[in-house]
């Protein structure tokens, strides 16, 4: 307890009735929006398909449970203002009694946790875009060129077998380079479940890397409007293992030799 | 030119003219514009030379319907009037003061309504016409859009009439919530909010209001000759490749442009040169920063948008190639040019919304408004941050990767200063006395909806994250729930507020409720289903998707009929209680702004004798700490 | 109170009328509502084993006036139009062999990923009755290539180009007498809905002449639905 200026005394701040319920709130909303937030979008996101997707969802939970306290804090709050009592009909509740104008404090306190909150957001996220581009300067890594057309996605294979597909067929756990482009307009090179995406421009060579670790069959999408069947412009990956792949694509050779 | 800003009104009778200015009104510029538009599409379809059999790109067509697209432009412009005042100037003989009280709708009843009229309080009902027409064209396009991506047989509506709508629900919901606030009730209220007898160019006024009528008929135009296939962001190269429609686009744009910029010029200066004496910038109502911040961002952000569309127009019509990468130009150059706008653009939406609730807050918490400086310099960082983030857009284009990071820092950056628009709000609130009015509950539903559209776009500012987000529905329900949940909330429930001033009528309180909660509820069905299909993989902008995604869509086109519904309830309530409500009183929310102690009908001039100020609007409380 | 819940209820009531009837009136101007289905012709000995056989016959017009669009070519008389229809049905598990006359001429692709025979039978087809498995990037006239999303549906694609009518055999009226055919066969997985489109670009004058026709449903895009049998 301590006394104010003018001799009431005054509870200290934390004791106050209207902060303890909005403690108890943020205190049991914050596990339950952290905890439903997470698991909707994780689950929505579906199963992995390379590190990098996996990388991607942790990040997703990290964020998700990051910013549940402060969503929580909010809305506690807004929920003790609302339990507290409200004023209906046409004429105005009497004005507080004391109308408090700021608060050096709280403005205080509420921008640093923002700035130190904003600032491990962006190194969370500086950390994950290192990790993720390395592939991208991986040598062992294999080239593939993406060519993005009114709607259709073509695949080259440059390893010497000159092979091309409309269905991309990639060995699990090697790493690969896909160098897009587009031959009319813009379009984006989406593989699902593998959290890579880069834009298929016209003129321009854009490149993104990944390695699969998941045997299966994925979905690449085309994420950039495109024109008359751009919902059209969708294929499949297939990821095999390694001796699978290479049957696949001698026998795509043989088919392209003697079809030449 | 004559003015009659800072002398008390006079009651002068004017003999009424007959000269032309008396005679021109919406009819006679919507007949001068047709007739311009058809002569000169007949006289290009006689005249312009046809294409050449070599010739790379085939721009007669466009050459045409961009002519007889400036051409309805002029005429109408000139048909209402807007090229009288400039050219009496020129001649000489600029409007008199009986001419220019004619002008301002003096003694004229509702035809003053009808006609390029500079009372800023008929401005700013037109404004109100207009932003519910808009958002009623909107509001159609939206239902169809999500009555077709309802059906999990498949789309009902063919991909061309598809994406054809998607771009114009897009554009047109853009425009309608870029005017939303600072339209009606920055022109209408804000004058009087500062003190001043009219804004500081009344003739601007009416010129940025009928722009914006003008650029209406080009976008509509276009969905009759092909409709613009690119979405509300007409990237290049897919917008040369378009059909005719995107013309329709590029003057909407062009046209709209001009306005926004007249408007921002009025605004700012207005604001800054005549505020009532003892109004210090330390007493300037906080939704005054609001409206002025969101002008002063478009004001440099809508020359760049409307350069980038001269350049696609010239691209389609004159055959260059600013935007094609085969002959030396570059798609990302658009981009750029595009976002550059489009970023601080969300902004400009947002601000007035924001800032209206953070007027309103006090006067249902009988509570000041938490610390004021704070919320000035969260609309202030905000609008200089927004400067910075607008390759955030462009993360995934392969344009400049190494540029990626800063602009993810800068991003990031932009959540202190909306965080501290959050203290505000919630400070205000905070032990105040809650009066239960509809606009207080519309504080609380932007405090739940843009937390939501908030903490989702620091998902989408993170590039791993955005490498797989990026171009899915879950940016589309990202931007609903701030320009939308956060945005459009915070213009109902100005509407609702400042209504017994703007109409002398009350609101109908119930009708707004259940619009209210109709719309609230179905908003978070209709997105939060969105973010899932977003999640799950879904594309933006298709017609038709595959399987996984059926129930989803499904919920979000349930959730929309819910906001439809709630939407025409409150469309309703508006026209119900505009003649048939209860009449209000001067000041029936006893706040301590200067529109409220001006009685309705509010003189021509708005005050008698203009206001000295003492305090700021904010001393609710008996002690004030 | 009871009269405003009416006009609430009744504003609601109109605008929903409003919309179904604009989307009715939007969703009826489809470009082309005829469809084209397989005959029936036996069966057919494939790899797979012996399949139930169908045919289908396809022309591409250098103009649209004999496609779906009727004799006076509907609002673009002069673009390329395949016919009788754009819209295809086709039994799921089967054999399909396809019949293109392609009557129009061409230049060059895009991408001469499209210049070669992908997705049929045996990588083949035959073009006027000779076996080919490719057609030179320089000399296409037009392809026919189905593909689709591949949700909940099999992977269905196929993509054959068509020899173009050499400029010297186009004639200035009417259709050359000596159009390019090109048949050759595919078969069909399970159930599902595909969308065709030509993937040599004629839209001169526009982008990648990717636009005007070939951004038109109808004219050289469309419907190919695998349907049962």
């Amino acid at each position: 307890m301590s006394v104010d200026k003018s001799g009431v005394r005054q509870t200290t701040w934390w004791k106050k009735k209207d902060v303890k319920q909005t403690a108890l709130i943020w205190i049991i909303l914050t596990p339950i929006l952290g905890y439903f937030s997470t698991e909707v979008q994780v689950r929505s996101m579906g199963a992995p398909a390379s590190e990098i997707m996996a990388s991607t969802i942790n990040l997703m939970r990290i964020f998700t449970w990051t910013a549940a306290p402060v969503a929580s804090l909010v809305f506690a709050m807004a929920g003790t203002i609302l339990l507290s009592k409200s004023f209906y009909g046409n004429t105005p509740p009497p004005e507080v009694e004391v109308g408090y104008t700021n608060s050096p404090r709280a403005n205080a306190l509420w921008v640093v946790v923002s700035a130190v909150l904003c600032l491990f957001a962006l190194v969370v996220g500086m950390v994950a875009v290192q990790r993720d581009s390395a592939t991208l300067t991986d040598a062992t890594a294999m080239e593939i060129k993406v060519t993005g057309q009114q709607w259709v996605w073509s695949y080259d294979y440059t390893d010497g077998s000159g092979v091309r597909s409309e269905v991309l067929y990639l060995p699990v756990n090697k790493p690969v380079v896909f160098h897009v482009t587009s031959v009319d307009v813009k379009h984006s090179f989406w593989i699902v479940q593998m959290g890579i995406k880069i834009d298929a421009n016209p003129g321009y060579i854009t490149e993104t890397a990944v390695t699969p670790n998941k045997i299966g069959v994925f979905d690449v999408r085309c994420a950039e409007l495109c024109g008359l069947l751009h919902a059209y412009m969708q294929n499949k990956v297939h990821v095999v293992s390694q001796a699978d792949y290479d049957a696949w694509i001698k026998a795509q050779a043989k088919l392209e030799a003697a079809t030449a | 030119m004559t003015t009659t800003l800072n002398r008390p009104a006079a009651s002068s009778h004017s003999a009424p003219k007959r000269a032309l200015i008396e005679r021109l009104n919406i009819f006679t510029a919507l007949a001068l514009g047709v007739i311009s538009a058809v002569v000169i599409w007949r006289l290009a379809l006689q005249f312009l030379p046809q294409d050449s059999e070599e010739a790379i790109f085939f721009n007669r067509e466009d050459k045409i319907t961009l002519l007889s697209m400036i051409a309805w432009f002029i005429g109408f412009m000139t048909g209402i009037g807007a090229l009288i005042g400039p050219f009496r100037w020129l001649m000489g003989k600029d409007l008199s003061h009986d001419e220019n009280m004619f002008y301002a709708g003096k003694d004229m009843g509702v035809k003053r309504y009808f006609r390029y009229t500079t009372d800023h309080k008929v401005v700013g009902i037109q404004y109100l016409v207009v932003t519910v027409v808009l958002f009623f064209i909107g509001g159609v396009l939206a239902m169809l859009i999500r009555t077709n991506l309802g059906n999990p047989e498949g789309g009902w509506i063919h991909p061309q009439a598809y994406n054809a709508i998607v771009g114009t629900h897009g554009i047109i919901m853009i425009v309608a919530t870029i005017i939303m606030i600072t339209g009606p009730f920055g022109n209408f209220i804000m004058p009087i909010m500062i003190g001043a007898r009219d804004m500081a160019f009344p003739r601007l006024n009416a010129l940025s209001l009928w722009l914006v009528v003008a650029a209406a008929a080009p976008i509509l135009w276009g969905l009759a000759i092909g409709g613009i296939a690119t979405g509300w962001t007409a990237y290049n190269p897919l917008a040369s490749q378009a059909p005719l429609g995107q013309n329709g686009y590029i003057m909407f744009i062009c046209i709209f442009a001009i306005s926004t910029m007249v408007a921002g010029a009025n605004i700012t200066t207005t604001v800054i040169r005549m505020r009532a004496k003892g109004m210090t910038w330390n007493r300037t109502p906080i939704f005054i920063y609001g409206v002025v911040a969101s002008v002063a961002l478009a004001l440099p952000a809508f020359p760049v948008f409307f350069l980038s569309q001269i350049m696609s127009a010239m691209d389609r019509a004159v055959g260059t190639s600013f935007y094609d990468a085969r002959h030396g130009g570059s798609g990302w150059l658009y981009e750029n040019l595009f976002w550059l706008m489009g970023h601080p653009e969300v902004y400009v939406i947002l601000l007035p919304a924001v800032a209206a609730l953070m007027e309103m807050a006090p006067v249902f918490t009988r509570n000041p408004l938490f610390s004021f400086n704070i919320a000035v310099m969260g609309i202030a960082g905000i609008s200089g941050l927004s400067a910075l983030v607008w390759a955030h857009h462009m993360y995934m284009s392969g344009w400049a990767p190494l540029l990626n990071i800063p602009f993810m820092l800068t991003t990031e950056l932009i959540s202190i200063p909306t965080g501290m628009l959050f203290l505000v709000l919630i400070g205000t609130l905070w032990r105040g006395r809650l009066w239960v009015t509809m606009p207080m509950a519309s504080v609380f539903a932007l405090l739940w909806n843009f937390m939501i559209g908030g903490v989702t776009g620091i998902y989408l500012s993170d590039i791993p994250a955005d490498a797989f987000l990026h171009g899915s529905m879950y940016v589309t329900a990202h931007f609903h729930y701030t320009l939308m949940g956060a945005g459009l909330t915070g213009a109902i429930a100005s509407l609702v507020y400042w209504f017994p001033k703007m109409t002398g009528r009350i609101f109908d309180a119930k009708l707004s409720w259940i619009s209210f909660w109709m719309v609230q509820i179905g908003f978070q069905i209709a997105f939060m289903g969105m973010f899932i299909v977003g999640l799950a993989g879904q594309p933006r902008r298709v017609e038709g998707y595959a399987e996984t995604f059926n129930t989803g869509n499904m919920v979000t086109t349930g959730g929309a009929y819910l906001i439809m519904s709630g939407m025409l309830v409150l469309l309703y309530a508006l026209i119900y209680s505009w003649r048939n409500g209860e009449k209000a009183s001067t000041n029936p929310w006893h706040s301590k702004t200067l529109e409220w102690t001006v009685a309705n009908p509010i003189p021509l001039e708005n005050f008698d004798v203009l206001p000295t100020l003492t305090t700021d609007a904010y001393g609710y409380g008996k002690e004030i700490r | 109170m009871a009269k405003r819940l009416v006009g609430a209820i009744a504003t609601v009531a109109a605008g929903a009328l409003f919309i179904a009837g604009l989307g009715i009136y939007v969703a009826s101007a489809k470009n082309d509502d005829t469809l084209l289905k397989a005959s029936a012709a036996g069966t057919m000995i494939t790899p797979k084993g012996t399949m139930p056989h169908f045919t289908l016959a396809i022309q591409v017009y250098p103009d649209s006036m004999s496609g779906s669009k009727g004799p006076d070519g509907g609002a673009h008389p002069g673009w390329v139009a395949y016919g009788p229809s754009t819209n295809f049905e086709v039994p799921a598990n089967s054999a399909i062999t396809i019949t293109v006359t392609n009557y129009d001429g061409g230049e060059s692709l895009n991408n001469d990923f499209f210049g070669k025979i992908r997705g049929t039978i045996d990588g083949t087809a035959t073009l006027n009755g000779k076996k080919i498995t490719s057609v030179p990037a320089d000399a296409v006239g037009h392809t026919f290539t189905v593909h689709g999303m591949a949700n909940g549906q099999d992977e269905l694609f196929f993509s054959v180009p068509m020899r173009a009518v050499p400029e010297e055999a186009m004639p200035e009226e009417g259709y050359t007498k000596t159009p390019n055919v090109t048949v050759f066969t595919i078969i069909t997985g399970d159930v599902g809905e595909y969308i065709w489109n030509c993937e040599y670009p004629c839209g001169d004058g526009t982008i990648a002449k990717f636009g005007n026709a070939m951004s038109t449903m109808s004219y050289m895009s469309g419907h190919f639905n695998v349907v049962k049998a």
